[in-house]
């Protein structure tokens, strides 16, 4: 995977009754991935497996996102977000997604199942200018610590105002 | 044969296959078969081969299979096929046990997730069935119905116990400033009783001046009226030395008048020479005798003059005595009028005082009451072995109240009041509810739904009488100071 897709305006959209699972180890790297995820992401099975999973990551998402994400599940936490893709043809594909981290019968940690289900559209709209907003101000801030700072910053400013956790406010959408 | 798995007897018959083929091609040499027979025979040799070992792969993708069956049926959703090679005669077989894998495992981790935020009171985050399908699907939509429900209890279990928590506080607050409100009533009322004590001393004792002024009244008169008895008597008095002082005059004229004669005699008794010299000296002695009578009456007037004096002296002071009496009798009558209304004022301040102390004595015992209800309430957090619990046990008639009403002055000043005789009931029902719903709450009431509702309606009753008891009280004091 060493070039990445050129994103195109192409969408495509989830199948109402489906939904991609997939697994990672700790590493993010991919262990198991459903016919769903197959299809959506463009990607041979072979492809998959082996890969890491931010093969998928889409230029339009701010990095605070995943932060957050990764964040919460080495915490061993659930996290759910509203995540823009990108297919191995260059187009997206919108998921309202879910992470579980997975314990072995000892109680350890050893990877992470995730659960894809397509989004509302009015959720989608929201979250699509939260996210260019988020994005803006990483941006600006420049790389690195700073712009992660600058976007958590706006991120927290908004969940104060609807005084709400930010599980609140995803799952109202 | 028999023991063999079926993987191994394939791999047995592949080996069986090229040990008959290696066996025909030895058994053949020098035998000189066609080549057309060998080429039939090697490719009859391949596709057995071939056969087999795609028989042997199969049966290595169902293995596989089967071990993921195996682990699912532990309970171990975790596993997948992977690398499923396109095409293959199990490639159908594989998705079709990855989708039921994901299915379920899908399902689980919603259902724990759901549970999870649910048990925190968090209602937000039900269990999201998209995706799922069939029996899936219906049950996470049964099982949403308890997640909500659920959520909902616990929100209000946090909620109740967060004022549960703050109601403790407070009623254990509220008890200590109501000890502190009883403390201060209780001093109040004291200090009150020595006011009436007080004020009743008072007002005795005006009634005492009241008689005590009456009296000096009545003696001053007396004097007033002795004055001017005695004036009357010195005027006579000096009246009676004036006509003293005329019958003087008469006894020195007739004295002067006798003189005379007799100094006329002497001289008549001397021209009759020795014959008249007897009459000379009866003579003389009626002059000497005049002399004396004149001097005697000179000393009387004398006298009588200054009796006079003495007696305008007296005249003149008993007059002052008599203004003396009068402006005396004046200003005693103007203290008088204010002893009188002092006597008044002091009597109605009494009044006043009584009316104080019975209300401050009646807030005394409302406020008992209440710390008494604050104790049963808190036995409900502090459980029935708590000094509150004991704080309870007193009945209507050992506490403050109850010792006022049936022996105390409750009952010598109120019994006569309509209002009396309906305090006992409100006040046995506050007791006996407060003391009943405790004795519940020592039985298992948190698991009981019916000793819990019998608890409630005992408290409930135990507001209602305390209430009563508020107003029965109040009616009381009422009562007595509009009739007295």
């Amino acid at each position: 995977m060493s070039t990445r897709p050129q994103p195109t305006q192409q969408e495509k959209v989830m199948g109402d009754d489906d939904f991609i699972v997939s697994k990672t180890d700790l590493k993010g790297i991919i262990t198991y991935g459903n016919r769903i995820f197959i299809q959506m992401s463009g990607y041979s099975e072979s492809e998959l497996l082996g890969a890491p999973h931010n093969i998928l990551r889409h230029p339009d998402m701010p990095r605070v996102v995943f932060k957050l994400l990764w964040d919460t599940i080495q915490a061993r936490r659930e996290i759910c977000a509203y995540v823009k893709n990108l297919a191995k043809d260059g187009s997206f594909y919108w998921v309202w997604a879910n992470i579980t981290p997975s314990l072995d019968r000892a109680g350890d940690l050893v990877g992470y199942f995730s659960v894809r289900r397509k989004p509302r559209p009015e959720a989608i709209q929201v979250v699509s200018g939260l996210y260019r907003t988020l994005l803006e101000a990483e941006r600006k801030a420049g790389d690195g610590q700073a712009g992660m700072q600058a976007s958590l910053a706006i991120l927290n400013q908004v969940l104060e105002q609807k005084d709400m956790s930010y599980e609140e406010f995803v799952f109202g959408l | 044969m028999k023991n063999l798995s079926l993987g191994s007897r394939v791999r047995y018959l592949v080996g069986a296959c090229l040990a008959l083929f290696l066996l025909f091609g030895a058994m053949q040499v020098g035998h000189g078969l066609p080549t057309s027979q060998w080429a039939i025979l090697t490719i009859l040799f391949l596709l057995l081969g071939l056969t087999l070992y795609t028989v042997h792969r199969i049966l290595k993708a169902i293995s596989r299979l089967t071990d993921s069956l195996l682990s699912a049926a532990r309970g171990d959703l975790d596993q997948r096929i992977t690398g499923i090679r396109r095409g293959g005669a199990t490639e159908e077989l594989a998705w079709a046990l990855n989708d039921l894998l994901d299915q379920q495992e899908a399902y689980f981790r919603e259902v724990f997730s759901a549970f999870d935020h649910a048990t925190r009171g968090q209602t937000f985050r039900l269990a999201m069935d998209q995706g799922l399908h069939g029996a899936f699907k219906d049950a996470m939509i049964r099982v949403n119905v308890s997640v909500e429900s659920l959520g909902q209890v616990q929100q209000m279990a946090l909620k109740e116990k967060l004022i549960s928590r703050i109601t403790d506080l407070n009623s254990g607050n509220l008890i200590k400033n109501l000890r502190s409100i009883q403390q201060y009533l209780m001093n109040m009322t004291q200090e009150l009783t020595i006011v009436g004590q007080i004020s009743s001393e008072t007002a005795k004792d005006a009634d005492g001046s009241r008689s005590t002024i009456e009296n000096l009244v009545a003696d001053l008169n007396q004097v007033a009226a002795m004055v001017a008895k005695t004036n009357a008597q010195i005027s006579l008095l000096h009246e009676k030395g004036e006509e003293i002082n005329q019958i003087v005059q008469v006894i020195t004229d007739v004295a002067d008048r006798t003189n005379l004669l007799a100094l006329n005699a002497a001289i008549e008794a001397a021209h009759a020479g020795d014959v008249g010299k007897g009459f000379a000296v009866v003579a003389e002695e009626v002059r000497t005798l005049s002399e004396n009578t004149k001097d005697a009456a000179a000393s009387i007037a004398t006298t009588i003059e200054s009796f006079g004096q003495a007696t305008s002296r007296m005249l003149e002071d008993s007059e002052q005595v008599k203004d003396l009496a009068e402006g005396s009798r004046n200003a005693v009558t103007e203290f008088r009028s204010q002893i009188l209304k002092f006597a008044d004022s002091a009597k109605a301040s009494l009044g006043q005082v009584h009316k104080a102390q019975d209300l401050s004595f009646a807030s005394l015992v409302k406020v008992d009451h209440f710390l008494f209800k604050q104790n049963g309430y808190r036995v409900l957090h502090q459980g029935s072995g708590s000094p509150e619990a004991q704080a309870i046990q007193t009945d209507h008639r050992g506490c403050r109240l109850g010792n006022w009403y049936y022996e105390g002055q409750g009952a010598e000043n109120y019994s006569h009041v309509p209002s009396y005789h309906q305090l006992e009931a409100p006040h046995a029902g506050v007791h006996r509810n407060i003391q009943e719903a405790v004795n519940l709450l020592s039985h298992s009431w948190e698991r009981n739904a019916e000793t819990q509702a019998q608890i409630y309606s005992h408290f409930e009753a135990a507001e209602r009488a305390s209430e009563e008891v508020v107003q029965v009280l109040d009616r009381m004091v009422e009562e007595r100071h509009r009739t007295a």
